[in-house]
């Protein structure tokens, strides 16, 4: 067929692209820190306290949630064309975007994560706060860790589902228009949070209970990937043509096959390092190469769920219906 | 109330791209960016072939997902006539619309930043006149009316001919028809 | 302009409270633009003609604070009807076009070196009638030749008449329609006009020969073939290239070009044969028919298969659709027809063919312009002058002359030397073949000086360039329509001229003050001419600048009917299927065909034509059409470009038999087009650094067009007996 179109605007064709890497990051890092909220209130929920007890992570992690958040907003801001529109947000519930009650949601997790960091300061290091006002807040919200935790943990799993939802919801972009996308990117975004979690952990019991924690999240991802890339290809013909880009290697997919190599080779290199790491006798501390390799493993996490993000959101602008 | 739609029937139009640069000066979109765009397709091998021309633009679906994806409630449709609108001063360019539009109807206007569209020229019709588009084709291919009155031009091209609509699986139930063949239905 | 314009662009603020532009200029334009947006302000409408292209469009003007914005077509005018095509919706984009003309320019450089400096009008004018009068002292007046096109003609022609000189060149004849309107002359004793009276929306039947409408976008012309569209009309298309009107065909068919007469003439021997003429009519009507017959008895289908490359039963088939539905058939004589040399002959047998159906005063056929005009105005007789030199010895050559005829006498001196050109709205560089010979002739002037509104690759050769303001910042002459009604049109100016430009009346008038000739120009302002022509015609002044077209009432007869006869103004006042006339100066009296040479192996025609969004090489400029289509490409059939690895985009270059190298061009592989030649459209290529968004995109079909075959019956200059070699270029697309 001889396709010639006259008038057609650059950021819709040949094809979309309106968002780019900022919007990878935001995805990414919102998902890193809803994942991290996550392991945060269970590493402080876990044995009534006990897994935290004693460990740094137990005071750092859920202060690193809201900053990482604080980042992934700055990039989404970034990508904003009427920058300063964006009160507009807050004037309006719209029930079916996405976008509205991912930014609604957001302003709950915001206070939700800080108070939880608040919480969980530990008396002695309450004097960091500076101001009186957050230490007696922080005395008193001592009283409320476990709800909070159990708050912050449901902040973070609509968190992680809603930066997968973003994309899942444009019936116009088959390889984003799946079901499994926002269980997809809870569960990257959980094993970059357990991942993360390993890497700020300094106990070996806290290190070794989010390997095993990882473990699963990521033997889940990777069943959950196959899993889509079945499902969009045995779906309509848009959705199959959607992970093409992903399976062509040619010059014009040439990240995309990358990105998927990398996936194939990253995460279950990451999955053997982890098993092996759960297996291994550490002895009574870890020894620096030990330390070295679960830093690697989760690093390796960490990239996998950036790769994920940064190729979906790419490829779902090159599939269109029709 | 009316329910405003549009017919394009291809077999008149000739990609003269009147509709085009009308549509640009009406509504004052800025250079290299479009509301209205004309396709132009051919298939088969010489000297077997077939020739479409299909001009597109903005559908005004009744279930549009580019307002379901408006986190600001800047994309709307308008209750009383159905049209699918912007409120420009709410827009924060967030281009979720643009993701969500299966018609490709949607752009960032580059000197406002707001994520403009077809409005079927509802400046216009508010005087009474039918949209730019429509007033220049030339092979009188738009046709624009109320579908809710039978008499209407739109009602009559829709009742006498075969028609369809853009990628009607999307669900995005259209507004704007697409007459491809003669002859009445069946 | 004048003081009434300026009351048109008042500014209406909402509240019918109206400001007056004094006071509008006085309120800062931020307010203004902020008020525009609010929709505080109204806008105000004025009627004017449209110049993006000859078929002069009634419009409408939209301005809001003193700028055009949007242009609409208006709807008592007969060819916009309401509508106004892709290019009149664009001329705003000449308005503001930032690469336009500003002010009188004098070269400095050599010639085609690009060098000028500005000039005060004055110095320019005086420097113009200054060389003008020193030619006509030593060479007599009709040394001094006028190229012209479009409305600037309805003020530099009377001026090269008042000053003593009847050498006029247009294009529009010798390269354009010249072969058609006198094939059509030559045997129906008229044109059929411009716009062509084809009644098309009528039609049950119609033919194009090579005539792409859609892509040759003629306003009301195309608002008729879509409307046959809509009745349900059958077409036959015959074009090498599956065109867009080819695409709404019932039978394409794609000729092997050169070879139209073959076809044309074996339909006729067809519709003669198997008795599907129109007895009646041609009894009637005709002479020559016994002739007719015997002449086109060889042309038969088989044979014709072999030369067209079209089936013979097809070409039976679309002779019996046509006989079948005689009279409502349209055949289509084409407009530009200066094809291979035989154009007269080739629109004489698609005349006879319409007179055998029995089409030509018929309803779906042709129909008669109005026998109505208005009174003519007195006016001071012009000078006699020396022979023209115009008409290149050619039998047939029309009043709008030979243009290449006065090109070869400014060459070579004979038979009287040709000194200095006068240019107006026209690019020569891109309308006349032959370039080289064309800049040859340029460079022996004395003195060529230029009057357009944009920069063209020939204004950039002249020795004075004089700034014509746009047709939206002007007056021009009335144009007086003769389609079914009588009609007059106005055009006037929408905005004052901008930066230091003058319409053309204007310049006009003041050559003709220095030249001494100010009593052909007994008017002060060219409205005041219009305005008593108004008076002499009884034409409401203040209506017609209101609604823009006057239709003047019971003027139309556009049928044959019992009251209606039709009269012929041939030699023997009926329809010459055979003619004397020709005869007489030594030409086939009925067309035969000839055998064109054909390109070998590795060569292709080059075939050119035009783009709905572009006129001529007169807007590729524009900022609103250039981005619709920025550069040309050439169609290359896929067979043909997979045979030599050529892809979709891929650009090339194509050579000509005479070693011409064009621009490189991007390749548009396509099954739309025969092996045997390539298609192009044509203007692009612009070679005028001064159009900056023009300048070098795409090819310049003109360029390769080095050998041209003259008809010899008219002068026409066949075009298209060119063939191209492809060279692959190695730039990425």
């Amino acid at each position: 067929m001889e396709l010639t179109i006259t008038g057609a605007n650059a950021m819709t064709s040949p094809h979309l692209h309106v968002w780019d890497w900022r919007v990878s990051l935001y995805l990414f890092l919102g998902g890193l820190s809803a994942g991290l909220a996550i392991m945060t209130s269970i590493l402080h929920v876990r044995k009534g306290g006990k897994l935290a007890e004693g460990d740094r992570a137990a005071i750092t992690a859920p202060i690193y949630v809201p900053v990482i958040l604080t980042i992934g907003m700055l990039f989404i801001f970034m990508d904003l064309e009427r920058k300063l529109n964006v009160f507009w947000f807050y004037l309006t519930v719209q029930p079916l975007s996405p976008m509205s009650w991912g930014s609604w949601g957001l302003l709950v997790f915001y206070p939700v994560s800080i108070l939880f960091a608040l919480a969980t300061l530990p008396a002695p290091n309450r004097r960091y706060l500076l101001i009186p006002a957050l230490i007696r807040w922080s005395e008193k919200l001592q009283r409320f860790k476990l709800q909070l935790a159990a708050l912050n943990f449901g902040m973070g799993i609509f968190i992680g589902v809603y930066t997968g939802v973003l994309l899942s919801s444009f019936v116009a972009r088959p390889l984003w228009n799946s079901a499994i996308l926002p269980v997809l990117f809870l569960t990257s975004a959980m094993s970059a949070g357990a991942a993360f979690m390993i890497m700020i952990a300094q106990q070996k019991k806290a290190k070794l209970f989010f390997t095993k924690v990882d473990i699963w999240l990521v033997l889940a991802e990777m069943v959950m990937l196959p899993l889509f890339f079945y499902g969009q290809y045995t779906s309509s013909g848009a959705h199959r043509e959607s992970i093409m880009p992903f399976f062509t290697f040619n010059h014009d997919y040439f990240w995309y096959g990358i990105g998927m190599l990398l996936l194939l080779i990253v995460l279950p290199i990451a999955l053997v390092m982890k098993y092996l790491e759960v297996h291994e006798d550490h002895g009574e501390e870890l020894t620096p190469v030990a330390l070295m390799k679960m830093n690697v493993s989760a690093l390796m996490v960490l990239a996998g769920g950036l790769i994920i993000r940064l190729s979906f959101v790419y490829a779902g602008q090159l599939s269109h219906l029709s | 109330m009316p329910k405003y739609a549009m017919v394009i029937d291809q077999r008149r139009c000739v990609a003269c791209m009147a509709c085009v640069v009308a549509c640009k000066k009406e509504n004052e979109v800025p250079p290299e960016q479009f509301r209205t765009r004309v396709v132009e397709s051919t298939e088969g091998t010489y000297p077997l072939l077939r020739m479409e021309l299909r001009s597109e633009l903005c559908n005004h679906c009744d279930n549009p997902p580019c307002v379901y994806n408006c986190p600001t409630g800047a994309s709307y449709k308008r209750k009383e006539d159905g049209l699918v609108l912007l409120r420009k001063n709410r827009c924060v360019g967030c281009k979720s619309c643009l993701a969500a539009c299966p018609y490709d109807a949607r752009y960032i206007n580059e000197e406002k930043g707001y994520a403009d569209k077809c409005t079927f020229c509802e400046h216009r019709i508010k005087e009474g006149k039918e949209p730019a588009c429509v007033a220049t084709c030339i092979g009188k291919s738009r046709i624009f009316g109320d579908l809710d009155d039978p008499r209407s031009n739109v009602s009559r091209a829709l009742r006498e001919n075969h028609h369809e609509v853009l990628l009607e699986s999307a669900g995005t139930k259209p507004r704007v028809y697409y007459v491809k063949k003669f002859s009445k239905p069946e | 302009m004048t003081k009434s314009i300026s009351r048109r662009s008042f500014l209406k603020i909402s509240g019918a409270t109206t400001v007056g532009l004094s006071v509008a200029a006085t309120l800062p334009d931020k307010f203004l633009l902020w008020a525009e947006e609010q929709g505080m302000v109204k806008p105000t409408y004025t009627a004017t003609l449209c110049e993006i292209c000859f078929w002069k469009c009634g419009v409408m003007a939209k301005s809001l604070n003193g700028r055009v914005v949007k242009l609409e077509g208006n709807p008592n005018h007969p060819g916009a009807r309401g509508r106004l095509c892709a290019r009149g919706n664009g001329g705003t984009g000449l308005l503001y076009d930032p690469d336009r003309l500003r002010s009188p320019m004098i070269r400095t450089g050599a010639r085609g070196d690009g060098q000028y400096r500005k000039a005060s009008w004055d110095e320019a004018l005086n420097l113009v009638a200054e060389k003008l009068a020193a030619i006509k002292k030593q060479h007599g007046p009709e040394s001094v030749a006028l190229f012209t096109h479009g409305t600037p003609t309805d003020h530099f022609l009377p001026l090269l008449s008042a000053f003593g000189s009847p050498n006029v060149g247009m294009p529009s004849f010798a390269q354009c329609r010249g072969p058609r309107d006198v094939g059509l002359e030559l045997t129906f004793g008229e044109t059929i006009g411009s716009p062509e009276r084809l009644d098309m929306a009528n039609s049950k039947v119609i033919v194009l020969l090579g005539s792409h409408l859609g892509e040759n976008m003629h306003n009301s012309q195309v608002q008729d073939f879509t409307e046959a569209i809509g009745k349900g009309a059958k077409f036959i298309v015959v074009d090498p290239r599956f065109s867009i009107a080819a695409g709404k065909a019932a039978h394409w068919l794609p000729i092997r070009p050169a070879t139209d007469m073959a076809l044309v003439l074996t339909w006729i021997n067809v519709i003669i044969a198997e008795g599907l003429y129109d007895r009646d009519y041609i009894g009637r009507y005709a002479e020559g028919f016994a002739e007719l017959a015997k002449a086109v008895e060889k042309y038969t289908p088989e044979w014709a298969e072999k030369e067209t490359d079209i089936p013979a039963a097809q070409i039976l088939e679309t002779a019996r659709l046509m006989g079948k539905n005689a009279p409502s058939v349209c055949i289509h004589p084409g407009r530009h027809a200066t094809w291979y040399g035989d154009d007269v002959q080739r629109t004489r047998s698609l005349g006879i063919l319409m007179a055998l159906l029995g089409s030509w005063g018929r309803p779906g056929g042709a129909f008669f312009a109005t026998n109505a005009s208005f009174p003519k105005m007195e006016a001071k007789p012009f000078p006699e002058s020396r022979e023209t030199l115009n008409g290149g010895g050619f039998p047939f050559a029309g009043a709008e002359g030979v243009t290449q005829a006065i090109r070869s006498s400014t060459i070579d001196g004979k038979p009287y030397p040709i000194k200095a050109w006068i240019v107006t709205g026209t690019n020569l560089m891109k309308s006349i073949p032959n370039q080289k010979e064309t800049l040859e002739a340029i460079n022996k002037l004395d003195f060529l000086v230029a009057v357009d509104v944009m920069p063209f690759d020939t204004v950039m050769l002249a020795d004075v360039i004089l700034p014509e303001c746009s047709y939206l910042e002007r007056h021009d002459a009335l144009a007086v329509g003769k389609g079914k009604s009588l009609t007059v049109s106005l055009r006037q100016p929408v905005i004052e001229p901008r930066y230091e430009s003058k319409p053309g009346w204007w310049i006009a008038k003041e050559l003709g003050t220095r030249l001494g000739l100010a009593e052909y120009f007994p008017w002060k302002t060219y409205e005041d001419k219009i305005k008593s022509q108004c008076q002499h015609w009884g034409v409401d002044y203040e209506q017609l600048k209101k609604l823009g077209t006057i239709t003047i009432a019971d003027t139309a007869a556009p049928f044959i009917t019992a009251s209606n006869p039709p009269v012929f103004k041939t030699k023997s006042g009926k329809i010459e299927l055979y003619s004397g006339e020709l005869k007489e100066k030594g030409f086939d009296p009925v067309p035969q065909y000839t055998q064109h040479q054909r390109p070998k192996g590795g060569e292709f025609r080059l075939i050119y034509g035009r783009h709905a969004v572009h006129t001529f090489s007169r807007t590729t400029n524009n900022p609103e059409l250039h981005e619709l289509c920025p550069e040309n490409v050439v169609w290359v059939n896929a067979g043909i470009a997979k045979e030599m690895g050529l892809a979709d985009g891929n650009y090339v270059t194509l050579v000509n038999q005479d070693g011409a190298r064009s621009n490189p061009i991007k390749a548009k592989v396509t099954e739309r087009i025969r092996e045997d030649c390539v298609y192009m459209i044509h203007g692009f290529g612009t070679k005028s650094k001064a159009l900056k968004k023009a300048f070098q995109k795409g090819a310049d079909d003109q360029g390769l067009v080095t050998r041209y075959a003259v008809d010899p019956i008219c002068g026409g200059t066949g075009m298209r007996v060119n063939f191209v070699r492809i060279n692959k270029e190695f730039i990425d697309a």
